[in-house]
């Protein structure tokens, strides 16, 4: 092994993190380098007077009051999660197409409902004598069929219409 | 028994590590302040993840890692919004060179704040001189003595990335104290 790569991997030789093979070789070659032993032994100088200033390092810390404190918030703050209410999952929601697509299909089967309901019954005859508008099917699913009937004269006006609300005709 | 509700007894549970975790993010943020806010909650987290820590690892190094990542997350926030800050000050075309060295983390400069002169020997002033991620794999493989697989563990990072920050830091390091603390190579 080279100097070269061997002070590539003195770093790590100094705090012993190399491999136990990239040891050995490192070790093989600081046996016969004073230069390199020198470096290596340079840097764990260096290395155990960091450790020991960081030992005497005066570290700041909680008074035992705010420890306790803290603790007490700690547990309060536990508690809390414990007593929040649960929530009721939420309703699943449709997206907007979807809501307006099941509100139109409604509509549209209440229209067709309302048009193709079959044969509605014989208008009386006090409607018939008050005049009135009578709505009246006939008897095919796919016809309308609508009579005014004149209170005074009598005359009953008849609109056939078809699904489409295409005229056809009209008769008196 | 804290895995099972007893609030009472995560105290006992995390007393004994008081004193490494405040340790651990005094060094990873230089500033008493921010230290204490990370330790803090560091056991805030620690106590609503309880269900989820693996009784197999070591609880102190679980620890460890939590206040690594708020210190982390931390420092991230506070460069995101120094960056903000000298992006609107320099539209602003005010002379901010200045501020702009002295605001956000301690990690970008542990000279300001009355503060820090209280938590720092003055050896310790060199951390300074890594990144951050030099600095967590140096603190908690060197001062903290885990070893390389469980400092990785810690950081989540790969063992190779471990090494390679760790060596780098190293080298740093004793560059600094060959240049401002020589009277320390005395005694070689």
């Amino acid at each position: 092994m080279t100097c070269r790569k061997v002070r590539k991997l003195i770093p790590l030789a100094a705090g012993g993190d190399l491999s136990p093979r990239r040891a050995r070789a490192v070790r093989a070659h600081l046996d016969a380098c004073p230069a390199c032993r020198a470096e290596l032994e340079d840097l764990q100088t260096a290395l155990a007077g960091f450790k020991a200033a960081a030992r005497a390092e005066k570290v700041i810390d909680w008074s035992e009051g705010e420890w306790k404190a803290l603790m007490a918030r700690v547990a309060a703050g536990a508690r809390a999660d414990e007593r929040a209410p649960v929530r009721a999952p939420r309703p699943m929601l449709l997206p907007r197409w979807a809501a307006a697509s099941v509100i139109g299909a409604f509509l549209g089967l209440a229209v067709l409902g309302a048009l193709f309901r079959g044969p509605s019954p014989r208008p009386d005859a006090a409607a018939i004598a008050g005049g009135a508008l009578i709505a009246a099917g006939t008897g095919a699913q796919d016809t309308l069929t609508m009579t005014l009937v004149s209170p005074d004269t009598g005359l009953q006006v008849v609109w056939i219409l078809d699904k489409n609300f295409d005229w056809k005709g009209d008769r008196q | 028994m804290v895995l099972s509700g007893r609030t009472e007894a995560f105290e006992p549970l995390v007393t004994p590590y008081r004193g490494p975790l405040i340790a651990l993010a005094s060094r990873l943020t230089r500033n008493r302040e921010e230290a204490l806010e990370v330790a803090q909650e560091a056991l805030f987290r620690a106590f609503r993840s309880l269900a989820s820590f693996d009784v197999s690892r070591s609880f102190r190094n679980w620890l460890f890692q939590i206040a690594a990542n708020e210190a982390r997350d931390r420092y991230r926030r506070a460069r995101r919004e120094r960056a903000a800050f000298e992006d609107a000050a320099g539209r602003a075309e005010s002379a901010t060179t200045g501020l702009s060295e002295t605001t956000g983390s301690a990690f970008a400069d542990p000279e300001a704040g009355q503060d820090r002169r209280e938590l720092r020997a003055d050896i310790m002033r060199s951390l300074a001189a890594l990144s951050p991620r030099e600095r967590e794999v140096f603190v908690l493989r060197d001062i903290e003595e885990l070893d390389i697989r469980e400092t990785s563990r810690v950081l989540g990072c790969s063992s190779l990335s471990v090494r390679v920050h760790l060596s780098s830091a190293r080298r740093k390091l004793r560059e600094a104290i060959r240049r401002d603390y020589p009277h320390l190579e005395v005694g070689r």
